[in-house]
């Protein structure tokens, strides 16, 4: 009898630590699930990285006899997970022989706040989003870049300029912008969508995806009703919090990856999705619609930058000119599925790319950025968004 | 001899100290000190006193998601506790060699990933999945149900990760019970039913207690399970920290959610205690 309690006893212990190792699990899987970069992206990068993998290593062959007077030291990338493809880094490494630690966090703020901790070292290229771009700069985490280092810079395109979070174009080179847009499939929709206002329609009960992110969902309440995303009037914002409710019935699921997925599998027929969402859904079934919505179009940066005290700040500037090469931009962009910005790239993607990932020139300025607001707002949108969380299940 | 051996005991806990000093009592002391700080206006804390973080935890809506939170615990709770008391009972009645096949059966969930887990329900239960094409086939029902993104789904995800640690606490007190006790109520007239509702259950109180409690406590934490099989529409608690550390970016506030769920939980805990009548934690198992 002893000896069975005794075994019971450690089986429990086993499962007392299995649960743990499962809390383990679930950060970090919850980490790869939670990034932008999907893993259809993945398996792109998987392909086209054993496609050039042979052309690559001969070039680099021949570029390894020049170097070796000295070690070229290392770049330590921290961004999400799979965003710069696997063999763009394999390229930039036998290129110019600099060993690339890649790092991935799972959310913009976590990236800020491993940043604060270290004082602005540790990385030398970031890659996150606008509005925490903007934070880090006014927090001095970003440094200024050398452009004599970075003769490519000039192959920026314009319209990926001049942003808020980088006004004077000294601190950041634009990645991965996209504009978030609608997408249906006209075989279930009966509705006639032509903005985010279609999207309330008692039609579309229960059969609509939505990004899980209070900021972009009441960002397109508020234009519905002819406000900017970035309103810090809190009666504007209750509003907009009342009209949400409303829409409650038709959602289905909330996501932020992969949520074309739910698009194609059928699951809803109606999605609003990230640009590489658009362009993956849009490559798998070709007779969905896409919406650019009336009210107006929302618009976003995913930006590279050098951290203030970044320890290998000029392999970050190779690195930073090495991805604004016109043949290589074109490489990332058709991978990321993200908007092209780089002006010398557009030559080199291949046509199906390029009415997708280059955008037109109308387009930008009527993009409004997701811009952070006063305490007040951030709490009232976190409020109103778990009322509405509440209202969904 | 003895005595020198005595002297240096400390040696070998001091790591255990040392370990509990760092890694549990500083972060839970930081935890508590930043419950108690001010949001900055775009980012991090001001060192600035203030009662609001746990003020506004009276709202309405913040109340509204820890009952809700609370509610499915419960609930999880009581299904796997129906289901996995026959399940333990039964199991500490099999042969010896039959118990350890079971043993393995139960435990080998446990080494997979939890979230590769729950990815297979959503196999199951997406529309035109595993179960819309059996019940369709079968002509059950006619169109495709939405079954997954709902709150029945998160709750058969959290029955089904939870259900392990309650089918072992009652095989584990099952297991060890005196038999002879059941004997002797039948020789004395009872019935079955009586005899095992006055002899058995209470001889494995001790264990269900434990399993509910080992199912409780995790489930009021469980968050990603609500996140995957509840398509992001469930806001439980842990849902609700996660979001004002990372998009509300109110640590402070998250902070004073995580304090008090952590207060909440003790006082389960606490609770177990006294009608276990068990004074040692280590009575869970």
């Amino acid at each position: 009898m002893k000896k069975s309690r005794q075994l019971a006893a450690l089986l429990m212990a086993a499962a007392v630590t299995a649960a743990s190792l499962q809390g383990c699990a679930k950060s970090g899987g919850n980490g790869s699930a939670d990034t932008q970069a999907t893993s259809a992206q993945a398996d792109q990068t998987k392909e086209s990285a054993s496609d050039n993998a042979p052309a690559d290593q001969a070039e680099a062959k021949a570029d390894d006899k020049g170097k070796e007077d000295g070690d070229p030291g290392e770049l330590n990338i921290y961004t999400w997970a799979e965003y710069v493809p696997q063999d763009i880094i394999n390229r930039f490494e036998e290129e110019t022989g600099i060993r690339v630690n890649y790092t991935n966090f799972e959310a913009n703020e976590e990236m800020l706040a491993k940043l604060e901790t270290s004082g602005g070292g540790e990385y030398d290229i970031i890659i996150a989003s606008d509005y925490i771009i903007k934070i880090a700069a006014d927090e001095g985490l970003v440094k200024e870049i050398d452009k004599d280092k970075v003769p490519n810079y000039a192959n920026i395109d314009p319209i990926f300029q001049n942003f808020f979070y980088d006004p004077e174009n000294t601190l950041t080179v634009p990645y991965g912008p996209g504009i978030p847009l609608i997408v249906y499939d006209p075989s279930v929709v009966t509705a006639e969508i032509t903005g985010y206002d279609s999207l309330w329609d008692s039609s579309l009960q229960d059969s609509l995806a939505l990004m899980d992110s209070e900021r972009v969902v009441m960002g397109m309440t508020l234009k519905t009703m002819g406000k900017s995303f970035n309103t810090e009037d809190l009666d504007v914002i209750r509003a907009a919090g009342d009209k949400l409710m409303e829409l409650a019935p038709n959602v289905r699921v909330l996501s932020q990856n992969q949520t074309q997925d739910f698009l194609l599998s059928g699951e809803v027929s109606a999605a609003f999705l990230f640009t590489s969402q658009v362009v993956l859904a849009l490559s798998q079934n070709p007779d969905l619609q896409v919406v650019y919505p009336k009210e107006g179009l929302g618009f976003g940066v995913d930006a590279a930058f050098i951290p203030s005290q970044a320890p290998n700040s000029d392999n970050a500037h190779a690195f930073l000119n090495f991805i604004l090469d016109g043949e290589v931009g074109a490489q990332v962009s058709q991978q990321t599925y993200y908007l092209c910005p780089n002006k010398a790239s557009y030559a080199f993607l291949p046509e199906e790319f390029q009415k997708s990932l280059i955008i037109s020139t109308d387009d930008v300025p009527n993009g409004e950025f997701i811009q952070n607001v006063s305490p007040e707002a951030t709490q009232l949108h976190e409020e109103l968004w778990t009322e509405f969380k509440a209202a969904l299940d | 001899m003895a005595k020198k051996k005595r002297n240096r005991w400390w040696i070998t806990v001091a790591p255990l100290y040392v370990f509990t000093i760092f890694f549990v009592a500083l972060p839970l002391l930081y935890l508590l000190v930043l419950s108690f700080m001010t949001r900055a206006q775009t980012w991090g804390v001001v060192n600035e006193f203030t009662l609001d973080n746990y003020l506004r935890i009276g709202k309405p809506v913040y109340l509204n998601t820890f009952r809700e939170s609370f509610q499915l615990a419960v609930l999880t709770t009581i299904s796997t506790l129906l289901i996995g008391y026959p399940f333990g009972y039964f199991m500490a009645r099999l042969s010896k060699k039959a118990k350890g096949r079971m043993m393995l059966l139960v435990v080998i969930p446990f080494w997979t990933s939890a979230l590769m887990r729950m990815y297979g329900w959503i196999i199951i239960f997406r529309s035109k999945g595993i179960l819309d094409k059996v019940l369709m086939g079968l002509g059950i029902t006619a169109s495709p149900l939405k079954l997954l993104y709902s709150y029945p789904a998160v709750l058969v995800g959290m029955v089904y990760s939870l259900l392990p640690f309650m089918i072992l606490s009652v095989y584990s007190s099952t297991d060890k019970m005196d038999w002879s006790l059941v004997e002797a109520a039948r020789d004395l007239g009872a019935t079955k039913w009586r005899a095992f509702l006055t002899v058995t259950l209470k001889m494995t109180l001790p264990g269900i207690l434990s399993g509910i409690v080992l199912v409780f406590i995790p489930s009021m934490g469980l968050f990603f399970i609500a996140d995957i099989l509840g398509g992001g529409k469930v806001m439980l608690v842990g849902n609700l920290i996660q979001n004002q550390l990372q998009s509300g970016r109110d640590w402070p506030f998250a902070a004073a959610l995580s304090v008090v769920l952590m207060i909440f939980t003790s006082i389960m805990i606490w609770i177990y205690r006294r009608a276990a009548g068990v004074r040692e934690l280590e009575g869970l198992l």
